[in-house]
């Protein structure tokens, strides 16, 4: 275990976690990931297997997720960068001038506008969006009709706005804490960034993945940078999550004069004299534990069947 | 008064007319009878004697009794002249001389002229002569008793005159009619006092009745009332008991009933007469052929009679009626609230002086006593006793403002209030009314008519209520029909005892009672007070100012405490609520009855475990329904009062009166809720057992019939289901897109087309399909799980389509059904488990929608019941939401996308170059078979004159605007395919030019006239063609025609020539051939057209399947269940 610490530690420094995070949280993190993942691809081989297919395809790990529409939004996203990344590539071979391309496509792959990226974002992206591939869904309209016409250049990519609130949200706290950093810390935050469990790690990640255990399917490079934005995400999510988890905390036991803490948990709103970040004290393992509960805590959909019967209800692990 | 001129009255003061006129020379009127003719004598005689009643009567009545007959005379006399024509033709048909007479009499005998119409009957009537031998003393006794007796009966006027208008036309016994409405007359007339007393004592009792309806009334009163009536009944026991022993000898006292006269008819026995009233007719007029003697039948009759009271008794004519009503009025007061210190004699150890105060003293057990023991002859001595209580009590409590004073003036006044219920009547000993009868009879001395007349009297007389009910009465009949009836008050001549003498010589009733004792009882009852005797105008005043003048009489002790008392009574009377005394009063008894019964089941603190339970009975229950229905009658129709009563009547012999009789109805005061046992719950109308009027059941179904109301089975109308259904009305539109557009990728991709390989896509609408109509016989819901279930299959279907399937297994449809009647099924009753949380209380009073105010507010209101169950099943308001933004509205827009872009798509297959100007209107240009628009100008498009057209100037020779080639000429292949999908679009472009009629063929016959040059070329060519017509070469089967340059679909001509020439014609050749085989298709079975097909390869258009089962529509909701192939949503909506 314990194979992806540094990474888990900077996913969460990016999320917010701006402490050194415990050994233990990190494990507990890790294996709640590795939970996750083993579900997916659980679900993902039984959905391919209902196709008829022996193998995965993105569209199952995209079913799975249908329901967050934010985070479909997201992974599309992120695999049209991807293409775009490719195609570059590309033409790279060729000599093209997508070399500075590149560094863009992981910021906005990750879903982080701004940032580093300052003035030259935006100027790339534009130039490169005729290139990008529309990543359809397989339950979307076109699957409707026999014939797929190509789409019309002039139609709005109304999926842009899909990029609801809780992304846009994530994009300011990002350009707000890089606001006021130094080079070295930014450099440090952008490494951080990069954080992958699957990239350049493909071996590995399969591995802990059980990808030959839980399924005999052969990934393809897709299905594991999917996978690899799903765990980021997963990582992210846990940490938001488990951070509000401990600010309600240390609220609770500020209001209720039981151990008084020194700091303030907000860091916007730290005080001249306030103790410096580090000696903050990090998430606990506890808070993970509360923030997985309450994510793992669903509305009444699943059991709604089971109203007026006695059977009892087994709640499936819900995918974060 | 009472002579009556003409024979032919029917009044009964012929009889006594006839009585006189013996006395007379006998003047027989009669045709058939040999009795002497009437006289004119005899009419004079009349009127003298009349007048010399008159003057015989006291002088004090002359005046009254002139205004009478002045007022008789001149209503007489008016309906002289309406009959006199009448009478005269009548007349003529009889004997001369009574003819004669007749008319003069009539016209001479002003003063009493009734004349009837009753005149013929009258002359028929054999049985009167016995009579005729009354004498002229007669008169005078008949007027005076008539005159008390109208004076006591309070009615002058009316007995005289009313004879005349009432007497039934044929009546043999004429005798017994007149008498019967004589005596009925005054009787009704007292009667009518009487009934409208009663009437006002029962409206009093309704007011309260229909106060119970909107008055709850407390039962804290019952106790004290269950006391005093168990006083009471202490009280009616001991009297009975005191009056075990002697009762029957009193009520006996009477010797052996003798028969009084009057026919059976004569007496009004009530209502319980009625029954019998035929059978009594009836005997009557048979009487002759009766053979048993009256005395026998009256015996028999009155033991077959029902409802004879108690106080019923042969001998003592009028004891019945008087009691009766006497008894009523006792009990009455008995009942009362006040009643409660009267009830018993005064104990002496209570008051010690009051026996030295008081020297006659009464109370209400003491009458009860002695009404047991029918010692009560008349009216005033009962009323004298009543009143001798109340008077009693003023004079001993003689401080204002005792509490005894306001009862007993209470009680007065209650007892004013009912006297006037009692008829004056004076009871007396059928002997000697019948001795008096008899002696009258007697006195006429005629042989003849004694026996007969004897033998006629009244059977029913004695026992009648009615015929004895006025002490006046049989006076006054005495002298109205001396010959039948029991007869006046002789008044003190000596004559009418000599007659009485005779009677009793004659006849076999004689009765051993003494005359004069009869007589002295007579007179006693008859002699009025001085103002009484006075009969008309004095009558009325006598009869308001009675009461009030005999209690003041009876009050005696000084008229001042009366007056006082009087306005001490009317304050004490508004003590109480009115309404609330009325209710105390009227219900008194029955209240303290059912206390009684309740109280007897708790007697002791404690459950009595041994008493019988209280039951429910059948007559509870019918009364329960009754006050049910007036209450609500009285409720509908306020206006009038009366209307309701007889509703109810009718009500209650027609509808609820099954049971009726079965148990003894016995009548309560009391309100619906005083007896809870009874109560009956609601039954719905419909169900009730109803019949009409001949008895059959009324079938109460179609009332209950109604229509399903439309829509029920189908979708209900709202903005959602308009955009689901928009979206795939789109969908729809798009398909049809996407159809075009594999015909034309596949016609590029093959060389071959079938025309079956295309089937035009053609959806059906959506229509959802309401049930036929169909009538139930119930509200509420309709119970019809199949139709539901299809209902909500369809629904389903909808949302599949909607969702982008256009087709879907039969198992899957019913697997989602199932699904999400489970769902709503587990919503629904989440809801109403939250709608049906107990309520809970509120600090604010709540108004509800029906007005009530309430404390009392559901635990949820309908909002948080609603998400509450919607969270419990797992649906959150922002994924509803989110469902209709997303997957409806928004879907909306990218199908409205997807539908442009297919538009285009099409276009771009269909026209290479096609630039974006071309596409503004959108691809409803293509709708019409893309002519104009695929053989548009393309050429121009692409600035480039493909043709040379420009070139060579055509456009300006020819005004063209654009140098469009047709379609056909660019591509026929994909042409010929739209043609056969759009036939009417092909026709649609109409026909420009006449086409020109077709050459005629060429045949061995005609060929002549051809030109010479080409006959032998056509003569070689018919010779090949065996002589048959030549085909132009446009008819040519296809294989046979000469190939035509065509261009590729490309619409490029690319190098001239590059294949051999020959090759080319073979390849145009097919072209053509599959052109022209659509036309020949009909024609052409030599198997080219089928041969062609066989290298078609399997259509990969997906709509293909679709189309097919767009087609095969028929699978509606019957066989949803089992049908095996794909469905589609517009199959189902079918259903």
């Amino acid at each position: 275990m314990a194979k992806y610490r540094t990474e888990i530690q900077q996913m969460m420094f990016v999320s917010g976690e701006t402490a050194e995070p415990s050994a233990e949280t990190t494990t507990l993190i890790e294996a709640i990931v590795q939970g996750q993942v083993h579900e997916m691809l659980r679900e993902c081989t039984a959905l391919a297997t209902r196709r008829g297919s022996r193998s995965l395809s993105t569209d199952d790990l995209m079913m799975l997720i249908r329901h967050d529409r934010a985070k479909v939004s997201r992974l599309r996203h992120f695999l049209q960068w991807k293409d775009v990344r490719r195609s570059v590539k590309d033409s790279d071979d060729k000599g093209g001038d997508a070399g500075a391309d590149v560094a863009g496509d992981a910021d906005l792959a990750a879903g982080v506008v701004g940032g580093g990226g300052g003035a030259g974002g935006p100027v790339p992206e534009a130039g490169k969006k005729a290139k990008r591939a529309k990543v359809d869904l397989v339950w979307d309209v076109h699957s409707f009709f026999s014939e797929n016409p190509p789409t019309l250049d002039d139609v709005e990519d109304e999926e842009e706005e899909e990029m609801n609130y809780a992304t846009l949200q994530r994009l300011k706290n990002a350009d707000e804490r890089t606001k006021d950093m130094t080079r070295e810390e930014y450099v440090h935050w952008s490494d951080c960034r990069q954080a992958s469990f699957t990239f350049r790690k493909g071996k590995r990640f399969k591995e802990w993945a059980g990808f030959g255990v839980i399924t005999d399917a052969k990934p393809n490079d897709d299905i594991i940078d999917i996978l690899g934005f799903l765990t980021f995400e997963i990582v992210q999510t846990l940490t938001e999550e488990a951070l509000k988890v401990k600010i309600a905390e240390d609220l609770y036991k500020k209001s209720t004069g039981g151990e008084p803490q020194s700091h303030l948990k907000r860091k916007r709103e730290r005080g001249l004299f306030d103790p410096p970040e580090e000696a903050r004290e990090p998430i606990q393992p506890s808070h993970v534990q509360e923030a997985f509960r309450r994510l793992q805590r669903g509305n009444n959909k699943a059991r709604a069947m089971l109203n007026f019967t006695r059977n009892v209800h087994r709640a499936p692990l819900r995918l974060i | 008064m009472f002579t009556q001129p003409s024979l032919h009255h029917s009044s009964s003061r012929d009889r006594q007319q006839y009585a006189r006129f013996s006395a007379q020379p006998p003047n027989a009127i009669h045709l058939r009878t040999p009795n002497p003719t009437l006289s004119d004598e005899a009419m004079s005689n009349g009127s003298n004697n009349n007048n010399l009643g008159e003057g015989a009567d006291t002088m004090a009545e002359e005046d009254p009794r002139a205004a009478l007959f002045r007022d008789h005379y001149s209503r007489s006399e008016a309906r002289l002249m309406a009959l006199l024509g009448g009478n005269t033709n009548y007349l003529e048909t009889l004997d001369d001389g009574a003819a004669l007479f007749a008319e003069p009499d009539s016209t001479t005998q002003e003063p009493r002229p009734a004349i009837t119409p009753k005149k013929p009957a009258r002359t028929i009537d054999e049985d009167d002569y016995g009579d005729d031998d009354e004498g002229d003393e007669e008169d005078d006794t008949n007027a005076s008793p008539l005159l008390s007796k109208s004076a006591l009966n309070g009615s002058a006027a009316m007995p005289i005159d009313q004879p005349n208008l009432k007497v039934p036309p044929l009546s043999s016994k004429l005798g017994f009619r007149r008498t019967s409405t004589l005596s009925l007359e005054p009787g009704r007339s007292s009667d009518d006092v009487r009934q409208k007393l009663q009437q006002d004592k029962k409206a009093a009792e309704d007011a309260a009745k229909r106060s119970f309806h909107t008055l709850f009334y407390t039962l804290e009163n019952d106790r004290d009332a269950m006391l005093e009536q168990q006083k009471l009944d202490e009280l009616d026991r001991q009297v009975d008991s005191e009056m075990s022993g002697q009762g029957p000898n009193a009520a006996n006292a009477g010797a052996p009933a003798a028969p009084q006269q009057g026919s059976l008819s004569t007496t009004n026995l009530g209502s319980s007469s009625l029954t019998m009233k035929h059978l009594i007719a009836r005997i009557d007029s048979r009487r002759d052929m009766v053979h048993a003697s009256d005395a026998q039948l009256r015996s028999l009759i009155s033991e077959v009679r029902k409802n004879r009271s108690k106080w019923a008794n042969e001998d003592r004519i009028g004891q019945e009626e008087l009691y009766e009503s006497m008894e009523k009025v006792l009990m009455e007061l008995k009942a009362g609230e006040h009643a409660h210190p009267f009830l018993q004699r005064v104990n002496k150890r209570e008051a010690p002086d009051y026996y030295t105060v008081i020297k006659h003293p009464m109370d209400i057990g003491t009458m009860m006593k002695k009404l047991k023991q029918l010692q009560y002859k008349s009216k005033k001595e009962f009323v004298d006793d009543l009143m001798l209580i109340w008077s009693n009590c003023l004079k001993y409590n003689a401080d204002p403002a005792h509490f005894l004073r306001k009862k007993a003036l209470y009680m007065k006044k209650e007892t004013e209030k009912l006297v006037p219920l009692i008829p004056d009547i004076v009871v007396r000993d059928r002997a000697e009314v019948e001795a008096e009868e008899r002696r009258m009879r007697n006195g006429d001395a005629d042989a003849d008519g004694a026996e007969d007349s004897d033998d006629e009297e009244p059977i029913m007389a004695s026992r009648g209520r009615k015929a004895p009910s006025k002490g006046g009465k049989g006076t006054s009949t005495a002298r109205k029909a001396p010959p039948d009836l029991v007869e006046g008050t002789p008044g003190p001549d000596s004559k009418p005892q000599l007659n009485n003498a005779v009677a009793n010589l004659k006849n076999e009733f004689l009765r051993a009672d003494s005359d004069v004792s009869m007589e002295g009882s007579i007179n006693g009852l008859s002699t009025p007070p001085p103002g009484m005797s006075t009969p008309l105008g004095p009558n009325g005043f006598l009869r308001s100012g009675a009461p009030g003048s005999q209690a003041d009489i009876s009050d005696a002790d000084g008229t001042g405490v009366s007056v006082s008392g009087f306005t001490l009574e009317s304050e004490d009377a508004d003590l109480d609520d009115l309404e609330y005394k009325t209710w105390k009063q009227v219900t008194k008894k029955d209240r303290a009855v059912i206390a009684a019964e309740r109280n007897r089941l708790f007697r002791g603190d404690h459950l009595n475990v041994e008493e019988p339970a209280i039951l429910r009975t059948k007559a509870g229950m019918r009364r329960w329904l009754r006050h049910r229905k007036q209450a609500i009658a009285e409720d509908s129709a306020e206006a009038s009062v009366s209307a309701p009563d007889g509703k109810d009547g009718v009500q209650t012999t027609s509808g609820e009166t099954l049971a009726e009789g079965m148990e003894g109805e016995d009548e309560r005061q009391v309100p619906d809720y005083y007896d809870p046992v009874s109560a009956i719950p609601d039954i719905n109308e419909r169900i009730q057992w109803v019949e009409d009027s001949e008895g059959q059941v009324i079938d109460q179904n179609e009332e209950c019939m109604r229509m399903v109301p439309k829509g029920y089975f189908t979708a209900p109308e709202s903005a959602l289901t308009k955009k689901m259904e928009a979206n795939m009305r789109q969908m729809q539109e798009t398909r049809k897109i996407c159809a075009k557009i594999g015909i034309v990728k596949q016609m590029q991709l093959q060389s071959q087309m079938y025309q079956n390989q295309f089937q035009k896509y053609n959806p059906q609408p959506f229509v959802e399909a309401d049930i036929s109509p169909m009538v139930v016989s119930e509200d509420g819901p309709i119970m019809s799980p199949h139709v539901c279930r299809a209902a909500l299959q369809r629904s389903v279907g909808k949302v599949f389509y909607h969702a982008g399937f256009e087709e879907f297994q039969p198992s899957a449809l019913e697997a989602v059904t199932d699904i999400a009647s489970t769902f709503l099924q587990n919503l629904a009753r989440t809801f109403g488990v939250y709608r049906e949380r107990p309520k809970i209380r509120s600090e604010m009073p709540v108004r509800t929608s029906k007005g009530v105010t309430t404390n009392w507010i559901p635990r949820f209101t309908q909002e948080e019941a609603v998400l509450h169950s919607l969270s419990e099943n797992g649906v959150e308001l922002e994924s509803l939401e989110s469902y209709v933004k997303e997957d409806v509205e928004r879907l909306g827009t990218k199908l409205s996308g997807m539908h442009d872009r297919m538009k285009s798509h099409l276009a771009e297959l269909l026209r290479p170059a096609l630039d974006s100007s071309a596409g503004a209107d959108g691809a409803g240009a293509f709708n019409d078979g893309s002519e104009q628009f695929v053989g548009g100008d393309f050429a121009e498009d692409i600035d480039e004159d493909f043709f040379g057209f420009k070139e060579l100037g055509l456009d300006k020779e020819f005004g063209l605007a654009s140098l469009s080639v047709p379609l056909h000429l660019l591509q026929n292949r994909m042409h010929n395919a739209y043609r056969a999908q759009n036939t009417n679009n092909a026709s649609s472009t109409g026909v420009l030019m006449e086409q020109p009629p077709p050459f005629e063929p060429i045949t061995i016959h005609n060929i002549t006239k051809e030109i010479g040059l080409v006959q032998e070329w056509f003569l070689a060519k018919l010779h090949d063609n065996n002589d048959e017509p030549l085909v132009e070469d446009e008819d040519l089967p296809p294989k046979q025609r000469f190939p035509k340059p065509r261009l590729p679909p490309t619409g490029k001509i690319t190098s001239p020539r590059k294949r051999p020439l020959r090759e080319q014609q073979m390849m145009q050749r097919k072209k053509r051939k599959l052109e022209d085989g659509k036309e020949d298709h009909a024609g052409n079975e030599n198997g080219g057209g089928t041969s062609r097909g066989i290298a078609n390869p399997v259509g990969k258009l997906r709509f293909k399947p679709a189309q097919k089962e767009n087609q095969s529509v028929a699978e509606p909701e019957k066989d949803d269940a089992g049908a095996v192939g794909m469905i589609s949503p517009e199959s189902i909506l079918a259903a």
